[in-house]
């Protein structure tokens, strides 16, 4: 049901719903689900269900429809999308949510050939995303976990609950099975947190400074490992020193564009690859133009060494004593090089050495949205995976793992797709990896192509787009550069929208002729939120137990460093309302507009739904969303010929398929000979080659460059500075953007938000189960704070930000950093929306904490407005809110504050027309 | 507790009719009764049943499932529920012969026997009924050695403003001993019900949260979310509680009008000062007051289960 | 029958030990249970006003959260809190009309709703707030233990556990015989120290809590070591200084 992605089991009574359990089997959830998988009963059965296509008759956001048919809907929909494939491509914007059919939206937007689509990544955590994979070939975000049977120390930064709900709970009950010690690093004790042996109560956005304190001691100490740096990262790396050249700070290389290194043995400069050097960590040396440079190693040592990144340094700003991060170190350096895990398993590496053992280093380390919705998390993320790579415990035993099909080469895949013929596909999927200029998504003045302006200058890094930039871009852009928005599984107007009351402004307003600034609005949802009173047609989904499903490697796959994997869903429960699944229409919307691999050549449609899309579709020769029981025969793994049959293969294997790795295959993925070659063969990669982990990130030193005037592609000069000082090759940090922007002394406290376990973003309120958990939220803060302000549990309280106030009630608690308020996320509703009644606590009580969020940073003179992002990667500033509390006065009435007026759906059918 | 209008009804109007039936009983007893009160004895027992009949008939309606009242008769082996049942119907027949063998025979031994048996069936009842709230372990203000004792006193004191009343209305006085022991019994409740406050006063709390949560002693806790954020059944059941404020007020309403009130009306009536409005208004003050003391006592008491919602206990 | 029965030689002691180091407070189990139990024989647990002002229903299990200050400093606990199958349950003895049973083969407390007549005595009775009146049917309902799974012979032996254990997600619940010293659960209690909620008020829970704890890495305690000016320190060139193989 969620992004967690559980195997289920569903039982039916009478053709009805009886009971939801978790499928034992699963590599996911090996049989347990959480609060919402087991109140999948009531989302079934939820009144806030859409029942039938609508197009709207009132004014934006009035709430009032008309029923159509799906021919009807469907007649609108080619015919505007058809209009603008024929004019500007670009003029359709796609933007999906958390879906898990994120390989066929995007192709479909390909095809389509417009640039701009993006899904959930970028208001998610892209920082996460794509730090790591431009550092290690895999991520925190779904692409990794930790070594939960062999961890002895495991450190989380910031997660309340993660894509990864259900593994992770799994795998904290496993760890404290084993004694193994939990360190929760996150400004707020709940959850997880709570359980975990130490919490440290950061203050939020600091986390960078932390991650260098641990690595300043570690390095002091001399605890680094030296061994698993030379021959799996690129810490002996050749870094080019000559400032003001073209290429500073750009790895060496020698003609055949091999990176060099020093070997210390034959005292030349060497591939840094080649086997059997004795490769220098310190030191200058001369290339053979003359030029200077040094290691990768000797840079970072020198950046992490400095006083100012000592624990006694950092400590108030983290609000973390140095003794405690001094203390963590030691336990760190003890654990990963006095508690060394060997396992008894000979493999070889990719440069045919033979290992007798495994030896890995116990230390394990998961991160998420703390650290990722930060302006500077892209980072601190970095930050993160410099320290696993100094302790070599990256993909070793009792260390962070990937799950296949990861690691990946870096960074990951091809740049993003750039318009190919008129008309016709992008030359590559839209969301791509750039690895510097050339890249950009960019006209010649440097400006960006992309209507949320993800790929340029202002966030090049965007790999998955700037979600939460979406309307208020097209509204900017207006009626010439962006026709049809179209929407999907995302509750865009609401709770995943900075500042919901100014993005429904800009979804309703007009010009002087009456036409919309946004002209056309498409949104596909299956229940009546927020976002869908907003739209100008509405292609109701089913739910999720109507459907087919695919759970595709060339998506966000659910494999496990055990093995890939992937899965399907199966409908097992007939729609009783006027339904159809998303990806069905998609794919019969693609065939009417005859898109390339959705159409022949004649035109006729290839697919007729999207189950048999999953069995016939091939992205690559033998590649398909499906990766188990290919070939004829069902035999084929990873790849081969569509197989007929492979659905029903699915369902006798309980909907999903597993390839277990070989013991061999198990650790050390990015250097292990039998795992590259194995995922090579099953389709997994391109090239079986070493996968160097970057300690370096030379792309962002190649924008760098550009910054500095060097190459063809330059940021206009506005960006200039902003470029050379984000795109640091080692990892920075920088007080959060809009926190540096915001004046301290009137809003000094941070204001953040987590997940609630039993709730699913704004889908939970319409669960008659769940919203009894949480059907309203509080601001929670410490008792001490709550003291000097006078406030008490359950006082309506003034949240102030520069953006504007709520108000809401507060209530008190120890575990949380005293400069820091939070509340759950999402729990506040619309009036009108979630077929929830007038009065429902949702509207009166609950309150969206996005309402003080800006989407933009502060207005300078001298700049243009920027977007409240990350710099590199565009990732969502969620967490860098400043805000004030106040004690409301006596007048106090109670109810939260923004409320807006209540649209609830008003339907007319046809039936009463006539 | 949330107190209901059932429950107070119940123990309230029960303890009169099951008093008024006990002092006829003890009367006949002890041979106090006149030979030709066969009146008072038959409108007394009556009455005493009308009581009895509408308490019981009033905790009907804090039966969710009426038609199945019968079972409640089965577990008398170990509830004290079951055996308040037991004891009331039982009492029943006994309170008729007693009626109907004085209205043919006047006192004779029988009747003494039967008054005998009259007065240990309805005191008996009042003891199971008390006994119901004196057995509940999570609820201090219950569960202590006032309950039952106190149960019987009030029982005994309202029951003997009504005989009084009858006694005035049969023989036009109230004649000495029944004033006497109405104010007497007036009295002694007056002191019983400030003793018990006194000691649920002074009571600890059944438990701390860190015990309720399995942390040893020296652990303080403190709630920070509860399952649910509405109020359920167990809030609303258990976790009732009246304002500091309003109980003190109330406790001193009770003991002026339940109490002291009714205490003066039976010495004026044994005075013989206008005895049938004197004894009149003490049953009445008695009634309020009573009702008031059996809402405080729900009110003020707590469930040690509120302490897991952080409520005082 | 109300009585409680005699404790049979041999007879199982069935219950749940909840591990308050490891649950993070997620409501999984207190949503599969109502799942389960809505579906299930023992009927349906009932929702009032499910999209209105005041959600509310009954619940056999609800998860509450705590902040403790103890030795070693204030912590959050999470405390599942369900029916803990007393050996001493009064919630049975009150009960006038035999609904509530104690099973004397596994120490199972039940309500027999067909006999229920709804007069709440035994909620009133049970310290722990375990027991919820169903405001629709009139009856009082409680945690069975999954009883309609535990002997279910359709499921395999494996599945057969109460529904809030085979959920949770962080394995914080166990299931099993307490009255078998040689049992998972009684070694668990054994081994962690698990203790009683409310020891004081004489109920003998069957259900045990493994209190939190914390683990601990010993390390020697550092100190900062002595500003050393600028520059990479002479521990980290040591080590660089020795030879390594690409
Ligand atoms: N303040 C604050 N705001 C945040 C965050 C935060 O931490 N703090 N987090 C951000 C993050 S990471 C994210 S991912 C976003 C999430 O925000 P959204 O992506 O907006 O997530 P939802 O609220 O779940 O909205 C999903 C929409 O999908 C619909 N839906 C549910 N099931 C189906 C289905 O089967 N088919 C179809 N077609 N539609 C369906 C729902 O009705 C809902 O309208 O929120 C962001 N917003
Ligand atoms: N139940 C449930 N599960 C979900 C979702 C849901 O809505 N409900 N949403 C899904 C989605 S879309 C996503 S993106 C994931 C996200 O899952 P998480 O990554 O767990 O995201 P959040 O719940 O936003 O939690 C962010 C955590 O970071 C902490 N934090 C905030 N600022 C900082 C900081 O500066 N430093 C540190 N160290 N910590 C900080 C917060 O206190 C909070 O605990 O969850 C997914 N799973
Ligand atoms: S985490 Fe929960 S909601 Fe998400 S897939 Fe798993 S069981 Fe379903
Ligand atoms: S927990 Fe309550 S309901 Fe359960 S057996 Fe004990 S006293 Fe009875
Ligand atoms: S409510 Fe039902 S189970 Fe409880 S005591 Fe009364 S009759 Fe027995
Ligand atoms: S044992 Fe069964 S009935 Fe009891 S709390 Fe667990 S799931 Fe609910
Ligand atoms: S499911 Fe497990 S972790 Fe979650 S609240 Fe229940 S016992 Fe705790
Ligand atoms: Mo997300």
């Amino acid at each position: 049901m969620c992004a967690c992605r559980c195997g289920i089991k569903v039982h039916l009574e009478n053709g009805k719903l009886r009971y939801i359990e978790g499928n034992r089997d699963h590599p996911i959830n090996r049989g347990v689900l959480c609060g919402k998988g087991s109140a999948g009963i009531m989302t079934a059965i939820s009144p806030a269900r859409l029942s039938t296509p609508l197009r709207r008759t009132g004014v934006r956001g009035s709430g009032e429809f008309e029923a159509i048919s799906w021919d009807e809907a469907l007649r609108i929909a080619t015919d505007r999308l058809a209009a603008i494939r024929a004019t500007d491509p670009n003029r359709l914007a796609l933007f999906t949510g958390r879906d898990q059919s994120q390989s066929l939206t995007g192709h479909f937007a390909r095809m389509f050939g417009t640039i701009n689509y993006a899904a959930h990544g970028g208001f998610c955590s892209v920082n996460m995303a794509a730090a790591g994979l431009y550092s290690v070939g895999g991520a925190f975000w779904e692409f990794g976990e930790p070594d939960w049977e062999h961890a002895q120390l495991f450190l989380l930064f910031g997660v309340a609950e993660d894509h990864d709900s259900n593994p992770i709970k799994l795998g904290l009950g496993r760890l404290k099975a084993r004694g193994a010690k939990i360190i929760s690093i996150n400004p707020v004790r709940t959850g997880y947190s709570a359980i975990a042996d130490e919490f440290v109560a950061i203050t939020p956005g600091t986390d960078g400074l932390l991650v260098f304190a641990l690595i300043h001691c570690l390095l002091e100490a001399g605890r680094v490992d030296t061994e698993f740096l030379v021959r799996y990262t690129n810490a002996h790396h050749l870094v080019i020193d000559a400032p003001g050249d073209a290429e500073h700070g750009l790895i060496a290389r020698d003609a055949a564009g091999r990176e060099l290194c020093f070997d210390r043995s034959s005292g030349a400069l060497v591939a840094a690859q080649a086997v059997g050097t004795d490769p220098a960590l310190l030191g200058e040396f001369a290339l053979p133009d003359g030029r200077r440079a040094r290691p990768a190693f000797a840079l970072l040592a020198e950046r992490y060494c400095g006083p100012e990144h000592a624990p006694e340094a950092v400590a108030s700003r983290c609000g973390v004593d140095a003794a405690t991060i001094r203390r963590i170190a030691a336990e760190i350096a003890e654990v990963a090089f006095n508690q060394p895990v060997v396992l008894d398993q000979p493999w070889t590496d990719t440069a045919g050495r033979r290992h007798a053992t495994m030896t890995g280093r116990p230390v394990a380390m998961h991160a998420m949205r703390g650290v990722s919705a930060h302006s500077n998390g892209f980072h601190t993320c970095r930050a993160i995976h410099v320290l696993q790579m100094l302790l070599g415990a990256i993909d070793t035993p009792g260390s962070w793992r990937y799950k296949s099909p990861y690691p990946k080469p870096i960074p990951g895949g091809p740049p993003p797709g750039k318009p190919g013929t008129p008309g016709g596909p992008l030359d590559a999927p839209p969301l791509g990896f750039p690895r510097g200029p050339e890249d950009l998504l960019v006209d010649e003045a440097g400006e960006p192509l992309r209507l949320d302006r993800a790929f340029s200058w202002e966030a090049p890094i965007a790999i998955h787009g700037l979600m939460h930039m979406a309307i208020a871009r097209a509204y900017e852009a207006g009626p010439e550069a962006i026709d049809t928005l179209f929407l999907f599984m995302s509750n865009m107007a609401w709770n995943s929208a900075m500042n919901p009351g100014e993005t429904t402004r800009m979804l309703s307003e007009r010009d002087a002729q009456g036409g919309y600034r946004i002209p056309f609005v498409i949104v596909a949802d299956a229940f009546a939120s927020e976002t869908v009173a907003y739209a100008d047609l509405v292609l109701p989904d089913t739910t999720y137990l109507e459907r087919y499903d695919c759970i595709s490697l060339l998506d966000r796959p659910i494999g496990s460093a055990e093995g890939p994997a992937d899965a399907i869903r199966i409908p097992v429960l007939r729609p009783d309302r006027d339904v159809r699944p998303f990806q069905d229409v998609l794919i019969e919307l693609a065939g009417r507009l005859r898109l390339a691999d959705f159409a022949d050549e004649r035109g006729a449609p290839l697919y007729s739904s999207y189950a048999d899309y999953m069995v016939r579709h091939e992205r690559r020769p033998g590649v398909g969303p499906l990766a188990g029981f290919r070939g004829e025969d069902g035999r084929g793994i990873g790849k081969g010929a569509p197989n007929p049959r492979q659905l029903e293969r699915y369902v006798e294997n309980g909907s999903f398929w597993r390839h277990e790795l070989p013991h061999e295959q198990l650790y050390f993925k990015h250097a292990n000979r039998a795992y590259l070659t194995g995922a090579k063969a099953m389709g997994l990669i391109d090239d079986d080659a070493q996968i160097v982990l970057q300690l370096y990130c030379e792309p962002l030193q190649r924008f760098r460059l550009a910054a500095e005037g060097h190459g063809l592609r330059r940021p206009p000069l506005r960006l200039r500075e902003r470029i050379m000082r984000f795109f640091d090759p080692l990892p920075i940090w920088y007080v959060p953007l809009e926190e540096a922007m915001t004046d301290q002394v009137r809003f000094p406290l941070h204001a953040i938000t987590q997940r609630p376990m039993a709730m699913y973003h704004s889908w939970g309120s319409h669960n008659a189960w769940l919203r009894q958990v949480l059907p309203e939220n509080r601001i929670y803060l410490h008792r001490d704070l709550a003291a000097q302000l006078g406030v008490r549990d359950e006082d309506w309280v003034w949240v102030r930000s520069r953006n504007g106030s709520i108000r809401c009630q507060a209530r008190t608690m120890d575990g949380v950093n005293r400069d820091t308020v939070w509340t759950w996320n999402a729990i506040g509703k619309r009036a009108g929306a979630w077929a929830l009644k007038h009065d429902a606590p949702e509207f009166r009580r609950g309150f969206l904490l996005n309402h003080v969020i800006s989407e933009y940073l502060p207005k300078r003179d001298d700049e243009v407005q920027h977007s409240n992002s990350d710099p590199v990667t565009g990732q969502a500033a969620w967490f860098d809110l400043s805000v004030s509390i106040e004690p409301c006065g006596p007048e106090t009435h109670h109810e939260t504050s923004p409320r807006p007026a209540a649209n609830p759906l008003r339907v007319r059918w046809a039936a009463e027309n006539s | 507790m949330k107190p209901a209008a059932s429950v107070l009804l119940l123990t309230t109007s029960t303890g009169f009719g099951f008093g008024l039936l006990a002092w006829l009983g003890a009367y006949s007893a002890l041979g106090l009764l006149p030979g030709h009160a066969r009146i008072l004895v038959v409108v007394g027992v009556a009455t005493a049943l009308l009581f009895a009949s509408f308490g019981l008939g009033a905790s009907m309606f804090h039966l969710e499932r009426k038609e199945r009242a019968w079972r409640a008769f089965s577990q008398w082996r170990s509830s004290w529920l079951s055996r308040e049942g037991v004891a009331a119907v039982l009492t029943y027949p006994v309170a008729i012969a007693f009626a109907a063998v004085f209205w043919r025979d006047g006192q004779v031994i029988w009747t003494r026997l039967l008054g005998v048996a009259a007065l240990v069936a309805s005191l008996g009842t009042v003891y199971c009924t008390a006994m119901i709230y004196a057995s509940l372990k999570p609820i201090r203000q219950w569960h202590n050695r006032h309950t039952a004792p106190d149960y019987l006193l009030y029982a005994v004191f309202s029951g003997a403003v009504l005989f009084a009343t009858l006694h005035t209305m049969d023989l036009g006085a109230p004649g000495a001993t029944a004033s006497v022991a109405a104010a007497a019994a007036a009295g002694v409740a007056l002191i019983a019900k400030r003793a018990y406050w006194r000691h649920i006063d002074t009571q600890t709390p059944l438990a701390t949260l860190a015990a309720a949560i399995g942390l040893p002693k020296g652990v303080e806790a403190r709630p920070l979310d509860a399952p649910h954020f509405t109020e359920n059944f167990i809030l609303r059941q258990m976790g009732f509680a009246v304002a500091r404020r309003h109980a003190v007020k109330l406790r001193r309403m009770v003991l002026a009008i339940g109490f002291a009130l009714p205490l003066a009306c039976s010495i004026l009536a044994g005075l013989a000062l206008a005895p049938m409005a004197t004894t009149t208004l003490a049953v009445a003050c008695a009634g309020i007051g009573l009702l008031l003391e059996r809402w405080l006592f729900f009110a003020e008491a707590t469930h040690v289960s509120a302490v897991y919602y952080g409520r005082r206990i | 029958m109300t009585m409680l029965p005699e404790r049979a030689p041999g007879a199982k002691k069935l219950g749940l030990v909840i591990d308050l180091d490891t649950c993070v407070g997620c409501h999984a189990c207190a949503v599969n249970c109502k799942e389960w139990n809505t579906g299930g024989e023992a009927g349906i647990l009932p929702d009032y006003d499910k999209y209105g002002p005041e959600p509310d229903g009954v619940w056999f299990n609800r998860i509450h959260s705590y902040e403790t200050d103890g030795e070693g400093g204030s912590r959050t606990v999470n405390v599942p809190r369900s029916c803990l199958h007393c050996e001493d349950a009064l919630c049975v003895t009150v009960c006038p009309t035999g609904a509530s049973y104690k099973r004397v083969q596994d120490g199972i407390v039940l309500v027999d709703t067909d006999k229920c007549i709804g007069c709440q005595l035994c909620s009133w009775a049970c310290p722990y707030g375990a027991r919820e009146l169903d405001e629709k049917a009139g009856v009082m309902r409680k945690c069975t233990l999954c009883i309609d799974r535990i002997y279910d012979e359709n499921l395999p032996p494996a599945e057969r556990e109460p529904a809030c254990v085979a959920t949770c997600p962080s394995r914080a619940r166990h299931f099993g015989d307490l009255a078998d010293p040689d049992s998972k659960v009684s070694k668990l209690v054994k081994e962690r120290g698990g203790v009683d909620l409310l020891p004081g008020l004489g109920y003998r829970p069957t259900n045990k809590y493994l209190p939190p704890r914390r683990a601990t890495i010993p390390t020697a305690p550092v100190k900062p070591p002595a500003p050393s000016g600028k520059g990479i320190g002479t521990a980290l060139l040591g080590l660089l200084d020795k030879a390594l193989s690409r």
